[in-house]
């Protein structure tokens, strides 16, 4: 890692940029920290953005007509078509500036979308965005399920989780199957710049968006955004959450730039799953065995994940 | 919004903008998304004035010149060009004077490669820092440290670090545009490696995990006034408490 990101905490923070372009009074839950995700990410991206931003939570609570919290001009898009529709701003604004219609310069086209909208419904649309090598960046907002319509369960819902669409009950203990990993689903597609990133490390995350926007050629960020509501956990908590998802490396935080892999938070060793586990009320119905598997499970991964790091080293 | 402020109009590539009265050409042009390359401005700190790339010409009363928009404040009718053969011609230079302060810099090479200049004719210096200041002003401004003093003018201008106020904060790592201040954990020391400052870190009473220079932490706690033991857990312990 270059700079520790994670560790400038409290004077770095007031060089943060104080220009909003994701304003307040939008109707988030209390301590979303999707919103602070959305927020940190537009004041990465900057004034020069057009945004195409899919059906889900952040387009439900920024922008109810005739209200909208963005600053920055932006297409609403259907579940599924999100990519589809920021490849199409992009070739739109390259057709444009060729034709002398607006001045040639940079702008950043970001298409925005939950989990659902990114590993369910919308991944062939964004599959096909990634190939055709649109210089855009897709952001993906991940919570874990469908909250906005009532918590139900998506592919990015881990094992062990209860929804309304996968309770917890005597038969089943929540989520049946394991995370879906989007992120090496983007890095599969070999494009220049893949990410992870969490609020709770906010000049980690804006530092990702900015090279991503930066970098010529589609860009993939994966961004961990705790959910109290549906995580049925105090508001309070969300970026301490966000934390412990982290430090115990149920989502680690790296980069895949040009297909080097690379830990952002290189961690020395991590916390115990429980410690994430016991804060939240979907996990509350775990037994110590199931625990017990899932962190085994994390454990492996991270190991996998080290072994890129260790295998695509420069030099 | 602007209610009570005195507001300016004027032009910039002939588009009518508008701005707060007292603020500086460079960031009013930033946001209405006209692009001016800088490398010495934050928005959080005075303006510096030492890239020289942020410069426009500035036409007022009949007369133009040539100005450096960060330090420039917004006047009414004025009218701004920020791309004219003239203007491309002093950013020219003005690489040409950065490629020569930071001949080491791979990101100062790259940037101005982007801009065009290659190559320059003036007397290399084997640094990489472009002495834009920044890390000065940020010691002295944002963290009140002032572990950082800028000595001499023109080409003998040099930052002097003063290792033993310096808190290892990594503000001024953050602001560098060039990345020539790096920042090392090994163990439990943090070390700023072009001030050459170690500190010992502060290992959390729970976790065992160190997460703060020792020094800073006292620092800190000093300032605020707070008590002896506020940072003995790091940030996660101290909320799982």
């Amino acid at each position: 890692m270059d700079k520790y990101l994670d560790r400038l905490g409290i004077y770095a923070a007031r060089l943060v940029s104080q220009k909003e372009y994701f304003v307040p009074g939008h109707r988030a839950c209390q301590g979303c920290a999707e919103a602070l995700a959305v927020r940190l990410m537009s004041k990465a991206s900057r004034t020069n953005t057009v945004i195409a931003c899919a059906t889900g939570c952040i387009e439900i609570f920024s922008s109810p007509f005739p209200l909208t919290s963005w600053m920055v001009p932006g297409i609403h898009v259907a579940f599924e078509n999100t990519a589809a529709v920021a490849s199409g701003i992009e070739s739109g604004l390259k057709a444009i500036m060729r034709k002398g219609r607006i001045p040639l310069k940079k702008i950043n086209v970001v298409g925005i979308a939950g989990d659902g909208g990114t590993s369910d419904i919308g991944l062939q649309a964004l599959s096909g965005a990634l190939e055709r090598g649109h210089n855009m960046v897709y952001v993906c907002f991940d919570n874990e399920a469908y909250m906005n319509t009532g918590i139900q369960r998506s592919s990015s819902t881990p094992f062990g989780a209860s929804t309304t669409t996968s309770p917890a009950g005597k038969v089943v203990p929540g989520q049946t199957t394991w995370k879906k990993n989007m992120p090496e689903i983007a890095a599969a597609h070999d494009i220049p710049y893949v990410a992870t990133a969490c609020p709770s490390y906010p000049f980690d995350l804006m530092e990702k968006v900015r090279k991503a926007a930066e970098i010529e050629g589609p860009a993939y960020i994966h961004i961990l955004s705790v959910c109290p509501t549906g995580w049925r956990l105090p508001p309070e908590l969300s970026i301490h959450a966000g934390r412990l998802a982290v430090e115990t490396g149920v989502f680690p935080l790296y980069e895949v730039e040009r297909g080097r892999y690379k830990l952002s938070i290189d961690l020395p060793e991590l916390r115990p799953v429980q410690e994430y586990f016991r804060i939240q009320g979907r996990f509350r119905h775990l037994t110590e065995e199931m625990v017990n598997k899932i962190q085994r499970r994390v454990r492996e991964e991270y190991e996998k994940l080290k072994k890129k790091v260790m295998m695509t080293r420069e030099g | 919004m602007m209610a009570d402020k005195e507001v300016v109009r004027f032009k910039i590539n002939d588009t009518e903008v508008e701005a707060e009265k007292g603020m500086m050409l460079l960031p009013v042009a930033l946001e209405y998304g006209f692009e001016i390359p800088h490398l010495c401005y934050h928005e959080a700190l005075s303006p510096g004035g030492m890239c020289g790339l942020c410069v426009v010409e500035v036409t007022k009363e009949g007369r133009t010149r040539v100005a450096m928009s960060c330090k420039y404040p917004v006047e009414e009718g004025i009218k701004v060009a920020t791309d004219t053969e003239k203007i491309r011609q002093v950013r020219k230079r003005a690489w040409e004077v950065l490629l020569a302060r930071a001949s080491r810099s791979e990101v100062i090479r790259s940037m101005a490669q982007a801009a065009g200049v290659k190559e320059t004719t003036l007397e290399k210096r084997d640094d990489d820092c472009i002495l834009c200041g920044l890390c000065e002003r940020v010691c002295r401004e944002i963290v009140g440290a002032n572990a950082l003093t800028i000595t001499r003018k023109g080409d003998r201008r040099e930052v002097v670090p003063n290792p033993e106020a310096c808190i290892a904060c990594g503000a001024c790592v953050y602001i560098c545009p060039t990345d020539c201040i790096k920042m090392e954990e090994k163990g439990d020391e943090r070390t700023i490696v072009r001030w050459n400052r170690t500190l010992k870190m502060q290992k959390c009473k729970s976790c065992g995990r160190p997460f703060a220079p020792i020094f800073q932490l006292n620092w800190i706690i000093d300032k605020a006034n707070l008590s002896k033991d506020f940072y003995e857990l790091c940030p996660i312990c101290r909320k799982s408490s």
